[in-house]
Formats: structure tokens, C-alpha cells, sequence
């Protein structure tokens, strides 16, 4: 593809530290120069002998950083979490990614019911997804709509149903690309196509 | 006579170089004998007479036609005359007479006419030895010239390796001087035989010889006289390869490009006679635009540089041609954007300004320097208001004028001028940026060169004494401080940090003074007022509310470096900074603070000590104040007592948290010895250092004498007690082990018999972590005279105290025992290890174990592995009968027998029991005492009894091996290498046999246990000491998974233990998995259902065995996920189906790293298809 044929030859990228991340509501983080021997001022475990006993805590400074107890600790999947599936997906025209060209955004993300509210986990949520193509003729939409909705569905459990949709007067059709990706039996056609699930394995590639 | 003959045939006939040269040493043996009279000589010329003759009909005969036929005769006569070259070079030296050289030479000269097939290559190999001979006369060096130039055309025919003789004897003949004597006498500056050189080897194109050739050019150059003619064709030959490149071979030479490109470096940069020839041709290279690439373009400055260093005469050599450098060069910085490029222009504008300057010897007049500064400047000056060109201009003034201290004197005003001019009206912020990092390059270069001036001229010091500093000082009212205070939203963290750099460097600058004395350029009142404005941003932190993010941490970043290099220059500065800090400190309540307050007190004292500990402090006199004495440890002593004076912030914690605010005070303590140390290590050798760890005093004894506030003392002007120490004196680190081991002596006494409340198991394991730290420095002298394996149990209590001895014990007070006993050297502790002393007492222990935590058995047991770990029995030591251990190893035997046979013991107080005699064990088993062995069939027995003690056995032996971070050599622990090899031979082999199920009842229950410890010990081993038992060990835990699955009990720590195990296998050795593949996946699948239906979370009372469950998923996920790429797909197809199926679901999983791993797993299960 000539650089001619982007339908948008140049979209606004973001930074990655710019995306939404859980990591940044993290607290006190410690970086200058006098943090060099952190690791021995402030341990994590405040005593650094074996322990036979398999009851870490009793040794760990802080309960809400015991790296095991976050293991154990129940969180279901969240916003946060499928925007994180979906952000590093790349862009078909661009090397950057989904999150970064705000295809993909947060507030676009819908769970229902929503984490708080479950309480069977077995029970069925619906993932509503509504991606923003960069300008709104964008003919790789479906595209793009195709590989968020392969992603999810490789990702999650199966009582996850997946709606993916362009945002509302995103795009000049969105009607039409949205009854594509709505319709199980085009979507399956359309994995079927070599040339396709070539482009979108290209994509899915950067999910690491 | 005629053996030269035979000789001859057999050295024509043979191929075998060894065997040639057997003969050719035999010919010359053969003429050494007759002292090579004239008969013997002729006879072994003659010789090869037979191939000669018939030589020169055959060359006639073929020379038009080219055609084989002779082709023959030509490679014999080719050996034929190599026969006489290595005899030649075989013969002695001395033998041949003048006019026997003479003949030779007109022989093998005459081939260089007529025989350009099969001659040249041994003629050459022939003259390069005759002219080696005593009987060589320069004459004939001339005429060996002569003869070679003769070849002409033909030059370029012979072979490279012919070529290369050739060379090679060029340039014997052009580098003797006798010969060149004779050449100049006979060529005069018309210098013939060069151009006929030059005419020969031109189109030499072979990189060995190349190299050689450009070796021989510059010597035309250095050592003859040449017209002006013969020196543009020299300059010619070898400024048409200009720039070399080397093409990628497949044979390497042994030669690169870099080779090659330095040679002709050097012919350009030989002689500055090709002065006018080569700067313009550089320039004119450089000046050909975009069709310049970088490396040429390197090459070219490079070379240009060359040439600036080495031409003589600078005067008529490189003057001329500085407009013409300059113009062209100011282009690449100004509009350049490689970097190699700009930093290699800068470095031929230095070379300039230093070539002009003079040397070390030998000062040029000021005019040529100025006028070259004059043409930058003028050149510079305006793009400096142009915020586009600003940092590039500035680049190029900069470099310039701080090239020496000529120019820095002569032009820094100026420049400091004109960047504060343009700083009162900036265009953006980031022109303010680009000229504020001007200004601080040029601070920065300006203490380089004060730093280096004794390198130059004498001169040069005095100029720096009679240097104008007023502008310099000028800058902090004029430029910096306006510019910090008049920050407003729009200004850029990049520009406050440029400030805050600035003000480093400015408070930073010496001068000498006309007396010779160096004091600081800036006034103590502008020094002060920096540290001031320094110290309130540092400081800050704890005065803002936990919602104001004005704070930038980077500036804040920024500023503690400054500090640090202020503070230890103007060293007045830090006491400032931490009375300042502790007031600070003191005002606030810290008995329940905010968590947003916590933090702000940790970066406080964690900055506080790298301000002051990481560099040691210099002595430089301030304005016309005499030099103080040197104190190089005046800042750690004054954060030390300030720590002290502090301590504890909060008299009455109820919890860890809360104790938070004093474990900071004492990390401040720790850090500060920690960078102290690193400042010594850095500025020593660790090899002298090592040399000043140790004494044979008993500082312990001294620190008695001394008062309780002995720092403070330390601190006053005098500073009395302190010794005297001189810069360059690593006496410096024995005097920081000595206070801070005061300081523990300190610390240890007050958590021993001080107030209880304040500390809380955080704070001994700091002060703990701290002892260990000083004691594992000191050498085991010092350790020994200092008494501190005694001091560890008594907490360094003496006499002086009334009571007897610590009271109510703090349980985790014994944390203190092992800061100490864990640095010390293992014949520092000898003394304990008398036959029931301290070390056997502690050992077998167990009046209070039945009441203790378990926690605290951990800390008991870890002090026990320690003592059993450095324990040394035997002649000339106290246990001469090695004894101690024995009945220790014994007695822990004996507990363990007794608990597993009997009910006496309640599995609770037997856990601590437990603890305690692994830990032992485990000491005695890294330094592989072989009384363990004696402990195998007990523990063996103890395992596989019926009662709830033996499961915690099997459970905890893994133990024995567990690698414990305490027992290390940097804490001098005595470690075997193989030691896990050993201990998992002895107790966990013979244990396999057992273990696997016969299907029998009886047995099933021991082989259950038996089980459960030997994957205690294999998850503790690394992979390659259970390798050779993979068979039977795959076998066991499958059985294990299916086991645990099937009684659906997934919460024990075997089953993560097992997985564990299994996914170190998978990475390690995945073949010894492949028979079992099947059994694998489904235990695995069996073993995550059953770990996903549990309802167990955290927060709940069960946090350990949710914990468990968490990772029994995780691990199951991670086994799984691995398998698809580590085996064939036909082996995973039947089980493809339905895992993609469970891990559809499992992406599902309560926790979330265990998705993250289940997404992993499916990505490469998908991939079986």
C-alpha cells in the first residue's frame, strides 16, 4: 500500500505513558538518585532470612503490596482490563496502535452487568465496544472492527458476549459496518478469507 | 663442487617448502665452510644454470604468443632462482664480501629486465636479503632502485605476494639513511627515482600492500627534499585513494578499513609541506553537499584534525587556511544534525584553538588565538538571539572559547555577556532552555580547564590568577535567581532544572587566589543563599498538602544532586540543610501520620543522607577566609547525630505502620554508611581499603570512655577527638567504621535496655541490617579485639550498667544477635564454640519455645544456622575435640525422635521445635559436616511416622537446602559448592524407591510422606541435582497432582510445589515428560477445575491457603500454556479439543495475573490445530 492510499495519512498519536493504565494509580514511587539502595533500606520482606514457614506475610512490610496475596486476591475483569487486550492491537495503515490513535478508547468500553454487580461468575456479561475510526470514511473500519472482535473473543470466557460498533456518527456508514460485524455468519465468512486473516494476524501481533 | 648442482635439481623438484629450505640451509652451510671463496660462491650460482639457459630462448620464444608451452619451465626456473634467495636468506650475514654483493645484485637486478615471468619474485626476496648483508654498500641501494623501477608496466602483473617483497624493499632501502644520503646526492630535489617509484606502483590496489605503500609515501615526504613538482605527484599517489573504503572479503586479511583510512591519515598529516594541497582538497570534499555520506564525512574531519595536531610550523601551515576550515566546518554544527558529525567538527575547531595556543613548552603569540576567536564570534553573535539557531551558535562559541585557558580568559566575558543579554528578553522557553545549558556548559568547561591547569603552562596559572570573575559571580543576581523566582506556569520544568544545575556549578567554581591559595569564586553570601534556595526545595515536600502536586520531582531530583556537589565544596552548607531538615522534622506529630507525610519524611532522610554521604567533602577556603581543616567526615557525623537526636519520631507505636516514621530515621543511619562507603570505594582501591578495615584495638573498650554524645562533640569546631586526616588518607574509611560502629553500639544498647516501646520488629531488623553491614566490613582482627562475638549476646552491655543484663526481652529483639553474628568471619567467633558456651547453650535452647511464635522460632533457627554454619572444631580451637556440634546435630536428632514416636508434643509447639533443628541443619549441611549424615535414618523415620509431627518434618525438610540469603561469602559463610548435591543424595535418593506406590495399604501412607519431603527438597535444589532421577520423579508427581485432585484437597502447598517442579522440568528437559504427557494434562486439567470451584478468596482468615489456590491455578496455567512449544503437534492433538475448551473457561479466573497466564496458554494452544 503507496503512502497515496491511507485514507488518513496522519492521525494523532499518543504517547504509550499517555494511555489509560492501571499501573499509573499506583502510589509512592521512588526514582532519584538517592533511591540506589532502596532495595536494602526498604526491603520489601524487612527480614531477609530463609523462612520455612510458607506464610509470607508474617515478614512483608505492607499488606496492600504482598505480590502473593494480589494472586489470591479476587478481581474480576473491568474496563481497564479489555481496553488493555484491545490497545496494543497495531493499526493496519500505521505502526502504531489502536490505544494510541484512540480507535480504541476507555470511556468506549462497556461491561453489563458491570464488575461490581456480578455474583455469579458464571452468569452472562455483555462487552460493548465503540471503536472511533481516526476520520469517518475510513474504509479499513471493518477491518479494524473484525480484529477487536477476534481479540475478544480469544481472550475472554465464554459467557462473555462481544458487541463491537463504531461510535455513533463516527463514520459515514457506520449502519453498514455495523450490521457487518453484528452478524455471526459474515464474520465467520469473512475469517475464512486467506487474505484477511492474514492482515488480521498482522494486527493481533504487537498483543503481546 | 657439484653438490650445489644436485641441490639445486632437488630443491626444483621438491614442492615441500620445509624440505627446500632443509636444502637451501645445506647450500649455505656448504659456502660458510669455504668462507665463501670465490669458487664455491661461483659453483652454487652456477648451479642453476640449466633452467637459466634454456630460459631465455623459451622467453623469447613465448612472449608475443602468451601460449603454455613454456609454462614449465618458467615455475622451474621461478624455483631455481628461489633456491639461491633462501640460501641466501640463510647464509650468514657477514660472509659475502663487497664485490660479491655487488655481482649478486647485478644478477638479480638484471632479472627485474628480463625476466618478468618467472624472476621477480625471488630476485626481490634476493635483494631484500643482500641488502641485509655487512658487504651491502649504499651505492648499490641506488642501484637496486634503478633495477626494480625497471619492470615498468609489468609491476602491476606480478603477483600481490610479489608486489609485497617489492615493497618491503623499498622501504628498508628508503628508510636507511646512508641510502637516502646517496639518493639525494645523485637526484637532488628533482628526485627521479621517486617519480619513478610513484610511476610503478601507482594502481596498487591490494589492502597489505596498500599499507605498506602508505607507509612509504610519508618518508618521500618527512625524510627527502622534493621540488614542489615531485610533492603534488607524492601528495597524488596517495590523495587519490582518499577516502578508502575496503570491501567485505570472504577471506579476512587481518587489515580493515579503519586500517587502511589511518594510514593515509597519515601521509596527509606527515608533512605540512602538502599544506596547500590538502587542506583544500579536504574542504573541497567536505563541501560536496548530500553526496557526502557520515562515515566519509568523519573521515575527512578526522583527517583534517590530523593534520591541524601535526603540521609544524602552525604559523605558515595552518593560518592561511582557517577561514577556509572555518567557513566550511561552521555549517555542520549549524545546520547539522548527526551527532558524530557536529562532535567531530568541534573537535577539529578545539584542535584550531589549542594548535594556535602553543604548547606546554612554548606559547605563541595572542594574536593568532584572537583573531581565530575574533572570526567566530563575529561568525556566532547574532544566531544567538535567534532561538533556532541558538544551541547551535552557542555550541560553537562555547567549544571554542573553553578549548584552553587562553581563550577562556580572553573571550568568556564577552560570550556570558551576550547569553545574559539575551536571557533578559528570551523569545520561548526553550530559548531561555538553550542559552541557561550554555551558560552552565560554559561553568562546566571552565571548571575543567581550573581542574587542568597544572597540565599546561605555567603561564596559564597565572592568567586564571589575575582572571576577572565578577561576571561569573554576577550571575547568580542577574540570571538565575530571577529567573527561579519569576517562574510562573509557563515555565518548564527543562528550565528550572537548567537553574538548579546552574547554581551547582557556579557555587561549585574555585579560583586561585594571588597567594596560590584556591578558594571558592563565589562569596559565602551567595554560596549561603544558593544552599538556602537549594534546601527549601528539597525540603518542601513535608510543608505541602497532600493535593498540591507543585512539586515537580524532577526539579526536586535535580536539586539533591546540586546539593551534593555543593554541599561538598561549600561544606557549611550541610549543616544548614539538616538543622534545617530536623527542625522541619521536630515540628511535625509523628506519632499517627498521614501516609502522604510518611512518604515525604522517607524522601527527606533518604535525600539527606546522598547529599552528604556520597561524596567526600574537599577543604576549600571561603572569600579571604583561611583554609579550614580537612573534615572529610564532618557531614556523616552531622547526620548521624541529627538521626540520633531524632530517634524515635514516635515514642508509642501501636503497629508496624506506625513505627514506619522511626525505621526511616534509622534507614537515614544505614544509607548514610552505605553511600559513605561507596564515596571511599570509589575514590581507593578496594585492596587498600581492605588494608584499613582493621586494627587490633578494642574499640568497643574505647567507646566506653567516651560520652553518650560523642558525635555532637565530633561536630564542634575543633572537632578534638576526631584524628587528623589528610585528603589523599584511607585512614578516612577506618574512622567511618569506627563511628558507625559506635553508632550500633548506640542503637543496639538502647533497643536492649533503653524504652521498649519504640521499637518494633521493623526497626530491629534495620538497626540489625545496619550492624550487619558495618561488622561484615571490618576485618577479622578488629572483629576478634572488638570482642563482638560476645557483644552480639550481650548487646555490647559492660559492667557500667546496674542491672545484669537485658530484661524483659523483646521476643524479636534477637534480630540484634544475628546483625552481628551474621557479618562476622568465622574465626572472629571461635571462642563461642567452647564445649557448652554461648553457641552450644543457644543451640539446644528450648526453655521458651513453647510459648514463642512461630515467627520467632524462624529468628532463633536462623541464628542457630548461622552459628552452625561458621562453626570450626578440632586442634587449636576452642573445641579441640570437635565435639560441640556433634552434640548439638545430636541433641536436635534426639527432639525430633522423641516428638515423631511419642504424642508428647503439640504439633503447634513442634512447628517451632522444627524450625529451629532444620535451620540447624541446614547451617551445619552448606559446610557439609558430616555429622548431618549420623540425622539421615532419623529424619527418614520421622517422615514416614504415622502422627501429624512427621508431615510437618516432610513438609519442612526442603528446608535443609533452601537457599538462605544470610549465608552468603559476602557475610564470610562458609559454603560448599555442591553442598545441594550432597544433602539431596543423602536425604532425599533413597527415599525414591519407597516412595513410588506398590499398591500396597501398608505402605501407601509412608510412601505419601515420603513424597511430600522429597518434593520439599527437589523445589529447593536447582534443576541439574535431581536431573538423573527424572524418571522416577515425573512419576511421583503426577501421582501427587492425581492424589491431591482426587481428594479434592488443592489448598496444600505440595500441590504449587509440585507444579513448580514440573514447570522447571518442562523448561529444563521437556523429552522426560513426553511419555507421560497424557497423565500430565489431565492432572493438570483435574487440578485446575478443582483449584477454580473452590469459593476461598483473600481477605477471609483463609489468606494462606487461598494464597495456595491462586498460585496452584496460576502454576497449572503456566504448565500447560508451556507445553505446545515444547512438543510436536501430533503428540498434543487428542488433548487439543478440550483444553482450548478449559482454558476458554480459565480465561475467565478470579484473579488476574492467573488470566494473564490463561491468555498466554490459549495464544499457543490455539496454535494446535
Amino acid at each position: 500500500m503507496g503512502k497515496s492510499d491511507f485514507d488518513n495519512a496522519n492521525p494523532t498519536v499518543l504517547s504509550v505513558s499517555q494511555l489509560p493504565s492501571r499501573t499509573q494509580a499506583k502510589g509512592h514511587v521512588r526514582k532519584g538518585p538517592d533511591s540506589k539502595y532502596d532495595h536494602i533500606l526498604f526491603p520489601k520482606q524487612w527480614w531477609a532470612g530463609s523462612s520455612l514457614n510458607s506464610d509470607p506475610s508474617v515478614w512483608t512490610s505492607d499488606e496492600d503490596e504482598d505480590e502473593d496475596l494480589t494472586l489470591a486476591t479476587e478481581e474480576p475483569i473491568d474496563e481497564q482490563e479489555i481496553y488493555d487486550l484491545l490497545s496494543k492491537i497495531s493499526d493496519p495503515e500505521h505502526p502504531v496502535t489502536l490505544g494510541q490513535i484512540a480507535v480504541v478508547r476507555l470511556d468506549d468500553i462497556h461491561l453489563s452487568p458491570s464488575p461490581g454487580e456480578r455474583s455469579d461468575p458464571n452468569s452472562l456479561v455483555n462487552v460493548e465496544v465503540d471503536l472511533t475510526p481516526t476520520v469517518n470514511h475510513c474504509s479499513l473500519a471493518t477491518v479494524i472492527g473484525l480484529a477487536v472482535r477476534v481479540r475478544l473473543e480469544n481472550a475472554l470466557p465464554p459467557n462473555y458476549r462481544i458487541i463491537v460498533r463504531m461510535k455513533d456518527g463516527s463514520h459515514a456508514q457506520d449502519d453498514q459496518v455495523n450490521k457487518q460485524l453484528g452478524d455471526k455468519e459474515r464474520v465467520a465468512a469473512a475469517l475464512e478469507n486467506d487474505t484477511l486473516k492474514g492482515i488480521i494476524s498482522k494486527m493481533l501481533e504487537t498483543c503481546v | 663442487m657439484s653438490n650445489f648442482k644436485d641441490w639445486a635439481l632437488q630443491y626444483v623438484l621438491s614442492d615441500d617448502e620445509t624440505a627446500q629450505s632443509e636444502i637451501a640451509k645445506k647450500a649455505a652451510k656448504e659456502i660458510e665452510n669455504t668462507r665463501a671463496s670465490s669458487a664455491s660462491v661461483g659453483s652454487w650460482a652456477a648451479s642453476i644454470q640449466p633452467w637459466i639457459t634454456i630460459t631465455k630462448q623459451d622467453d623469447d620464444n613465448s612472449d608475443d604468443d602468451d601460449d603454455d608451452s613454456g609454462s614449465g619451465d618458467i615455475i622451474a626456473r621461478a624455483k631455481a632462482l628461489g633456491f639461491l634467495a633462501d640460501t641466501l636468506q640463510a647464509l650468514d650475514k657477514s660472509l659475502l664480501r663487497p664485490e660479491q654483493v655487488i655481482r649478486l645484485v647485478g644478477f638479480f637486478g638484471a632479472m627485474f629486465s628480463y625476466d618478468h615471468k618467472a624472476g621477480i619474485t625471488a630476485s626481490a626476496k634476493a635483494l631484500r636479503q643482500l641488502y641485509a648483508m655487512k658487504g651491502f654498500k649504499p651505492a648499490v641501494g641506488v642501484k637496486m632502485i634503478e633495477d626494480v623501477c625497471k619492470l615498468k608496466e609489468d609491476f602491476k602483473l606480478q603477483t600481490a605476494a610479489t608486489r609485497l617483497e617489492i615493497y618491503e624493499l623499498f622501504l628498508s632501502l628508503i628508510q636507511d639513511q646512508s641510502v637516502n644520503d646517496e639518493l639525494q646526492d645523485k637526484y637532488g630535489t628533482s628526485s627521479g627515482f621517486i617519480v619513478d617509484i610513484l610511476q610503478l606502483c601507482q594502481n596498487e590496489r591490494d589492502p597489505r600492500n596498500l599499507m605498506l605503500w602508505f607507509k612509504l609515501l610519508p618518508i618521500f615526504l618527512t625524510e627527502y627534499s622534493t621540488s614542489d613538482e615531485v610533492t603534488e605527484e607524492i601528495f597524488k599517489a596517495f590523495s587519490a585513494y582518499f577516502p578508502i573504503t575496503l570491501r567485505n572479503s570472504a577471506t579476512p586479511i587481518g587489515i580493515t578499513a579503519d586500517d587502511l583510512k589511518n594510514a593515509v591519515r597519515a601521509c596527509f598529516a606527515s608533512h605540512y609541506k602538502v599544506t596547500k594541497l590538502a587542506f583544500p582538497f579536504l574542504i573541497g570534499k567536505l563541501d560536496q553537499g548530500d553526496a557526502v555520506t557520515v562515515s566519509v564525512k568523519l573521515d575527512i574531519l578526522k583527517t583534517v584534525k590530523a593534520c591541524i595536531e601535526q603540521y609544524d610550523n602552525p604559523q605558515a601551515s595552518i593560518v592561511p587556511y582557517i577561514n577556509k576550515i572555518w567557513n566550511s566546518l561552521k555549517y555542520e554544527v549549524r545546520n547539522g544534525e548527526v551527532k558524530e558529525t557536529i562532535d567531530a567538527t568541534l573537535d577539529v575547531l578545539r584542535a584550531i584553538a589549542n594548535r594556535l595556543d602553543g604548547t606546554k613548552t612554548q606559547k605563541f603569540d595572542i594574536s593568532l588565538l584572537k583573531n581565530y576567536i575574533d572570526i567566530v564570534v563575529d561568525d556566532c553573535r547574532d544566531d544567538l538571539a535567534n532561538p533556532t539557531y541558538t544551541k547551535q551558535a552557542g555550541l560553537l562559541l562555547m567549544t571554542v572559547i573553553t578549548t584552553n585557558i587562553r581563550a577562556y580568559t580572553l573571550e568568556s566575558a564577552a560570550f556570558v555577556d551576550i547569553i545574559r543579554k539575551n536571557l533578559r528578553q528570551p523569545k520561548s522557553p526553550s530559548h531561555t532552555k538553550d542559552l541557561l545549558l550554555l551558560l552552565n556548559s560554559t561553568l562546566k568547561s571552565r571548571a575543567d580547564l581550573f581542574k587542568k591547569r597544572a597540565e599546561g603552562h605555567a603561564e596559564d596559572e597565572e592568567l586564571l590568577k589575575t582572571e576577572s570573575s565578577d561576571h561569573l559571580v554576577a550571575l547568580y543576581h542577574d540570571v538565575y535567581l530571577p529567573t527561579w523566582t519569576g517562574k510562573s506556569e509557563e515555565t518548564t520544568s527543562d528550565v528550572l532544572k537548567q537553574v538548579v544545575q546552574g547554581l551547582a556549578l557556579l557555587a561549585t567554581q574555585q579560583t586561585i587566589r594571588a597567594d596560590g591559595q584556591i578558594s571558592l569564586l563565589a562569596s559565602r553570601s551567595v554560596c549561603s543563599e544558593i544552599c538556602s534556595l537549594l534546601t527549601h526545595t528539597v525540603t518542601k515536600g513535608l510543608a505541602l498538602s497532600q493535593n498540591d502536586y507543585s512539586t515537580d520531582a524532577a526539579v526536586q531530583d535535580e536539586a539533591v544532586l546540586a546539593l551534593q556537589s555543593v554541599v561538598s565544596t561549600y561544606t557549611d552548607g550541610y549543616a544548614e540543610l539538616v538543622d534545617r531538615a530536623k527542625a522541619e522534622i521536630e515540628k511535625r506529630d509523628w506519632t499517627a501520620p498521614s501516609k502522604h507525610n510518611l512518604n515525604a519524611l522517607q524522601d527527606l532522610l533518604s535525600r539527606l543522607a546522598f547529599i552528604g554521604c556520597s561524596r567526600i567533602p574537599l577543604s576549600i577556603a571561603l572569600d579571604d577566609e583561611s583554609p579550614k581543616p580537612f573534615r572529610p567526615l564532618q557531614h556523616f557525623v552531622r547526620l548521624a547525630s541529627a538521626m540520633l537526636d531524632l530517634f524515635p519520631l514516635s515514642p508509642l507505636p501501636t503497629s508496624e505502620k506506625e513505627s514506619l516514621a522511626n525505621s526511616y530515621v534509622i534507614s537515614a543511619l544505614h544509607g548514610s554508611i552505605l553511600h559513605f562507603r561507596d564515596a571511599c570505594f570509589e575514590k581507593f582501591e578496594p585492596k587498600v581499603l581492605e588494608a584499613y578495615s582493621g586494627s587490633d584495638r578494642n574499640w568497643i573498650e574505647e567507646f566506653r570512655k567516651l560520652p553518650k554524645d560523642w558525635l555532637h562533640q565530633l561536630q564542634g569546631e575543633e572537632g578534638s577527638s576526631e584524628m587528623v586526616i589528610k585528603e589523599d588518607d584511607p585512614e578516612i574509611y577506618r574512622e567511618l567504621l569506627r563511628i558507625s560502629l559506635f553508632i550500633v553500639r548506640h542503637l543496639y544498647r538502647e533497643a536492649a535496655y533503653g524504652k521498649q516501646a519504640p521499637w518494633s520488629e521493623r526497626v530491629f531488623a534495620q538497626v540489625a541490617n545496619m550492624a550487619a553491614l558495618v561488622v561484615r566490613s571490618l576485618d577479622e582482627n578488629l572483629q576478634r579485639s572488638c570482642n563482638l562475638a560476645q557483644n552480639a549476646f550481650n548487646f555490647f552491655f559492660s559492667e557500667d550498667l546496674s542491672s545484669s543484663g537485658p530484661s524483659s526481652l523483646a521476643p524479636f529483639r534477637k534480630l540484634l544477635i544475628l546483625g552481628i553474628l551474621q557479618g562476622l568471619r568465622p574465626a572472629a567467633m571461635a571462642e563461642l564454640y567452647a564445649p557448652q558456651g554461648i553457641a552450644e547453650t543457644f543451640m539446644c535452647d528450648t526453655s521458651r519455645m513453647a510459648t514463642v511464635l512461630l515467627a520467632v522460632g524462624e529468628i532463633r533457627g536462623t541464628i542457630c544456622a548461622v552459628l552452625a554454619n561458621k562453626y570450626k572444631g578440632g586442634q587449636n580451637t576452642f573445641d579441640p575435640e570437635s565435639e560441640t556440634m556433634k552434640r548439638v546435630l545430636n541433641f536436635w536428632g534426639e527432639q525430633i525422635k522423641t516428638a515423631t514416636t511419642t504424642d508428647d508434643i503439640d504439633p503447634a509447639i513442634f512447628e517451632v521445635y522444627n524450625t529451629v533443628a532444620i535451620h540447624t541443619l541446614a547451617g551445619a549441611c552448606a559446610r557439609q559436616d558430616k555429622n548431618v549424615l549420623s540425622l539421615v535414618p532419623i529424619f527418614h523415620e520421622a517422615i514416614a511416622s504415622p502422627g501429624p509431627n512427621g508431615a510437618i518434618v516432610a513438609r519442612t525438610i526442603g528446608g535443609l537446602v533452601k537457599t538462605n540469603e544470610l549465608l552468603t561469602s559476602e557475610n564470610h559463610a562458609v559454603v560448599k559448592r555442591f553442598y545441594k548435591q550432597w544433602a539431596y543424595t543423602h536425604f532425599a535418593k533413597p527415599l525414591y524407591d519407597l516412595a513410588l506406590p506398590t499398591g500396597d495399604e501398608d505402605t501407601a501412607f509412608a510412601a505419601g510422606r515420603y513424597t511430600t519431603a522429597i518434593l520439599s527438597l527437589v523445589s529447593n535444589c536447582p534443576f541439574g541435582v535431581y536431573q538423573e532421577d527424572l524418571p522416577a520423579l515425573v512419576r511421583l508427581l503426577i501421582t501427587a497432582l492425581n492424589n491431591s485432585a482426587a481428594s479434592g484437597d488443592i489448598t496444600q502447598p505440595q500441590v504449587a510445589t509440585s507444579l513448580e517442579v514440573l514447570v522447571e522440568i518442562l523448561s529444563n528437559e521437556p523429552d522426560a515428560l513426553k511419555s507421560h504427557l497424557r497423565e500430565i494434562i489431565t492432572a493438570g486439567m483435574k487440578t485446575y477445575e478443582e483449584a477454580a470451584k473452590s469459593n476461598l478468596t483473600a481477605g477471609s482468615k483463609g489468606n494462606a491457603l487461598a494464597r495456595n489456590l491462586a498460585a496452584a491455578r496460576k502454576l497449572t496455567l503456566q504448565l500447560l500454556g508451556a507445553i505446545p512449544k515444547k512438543f510436536e503437534e501430533r503428540h498434543l492433538l487428542p488433548y487439543a479439543l478440550p483444553m482450548q475448551r478449559m482454558l476458554a473457561m480459565a480465561s475467565g479466573d478470579k484473579s488476574r495475573e492467573a488470566r494473564k497466564v490463561a491468555l498466554l496458554a490459549r495464544e499457543n494452544w490455539a496454535k494446535v490445530v
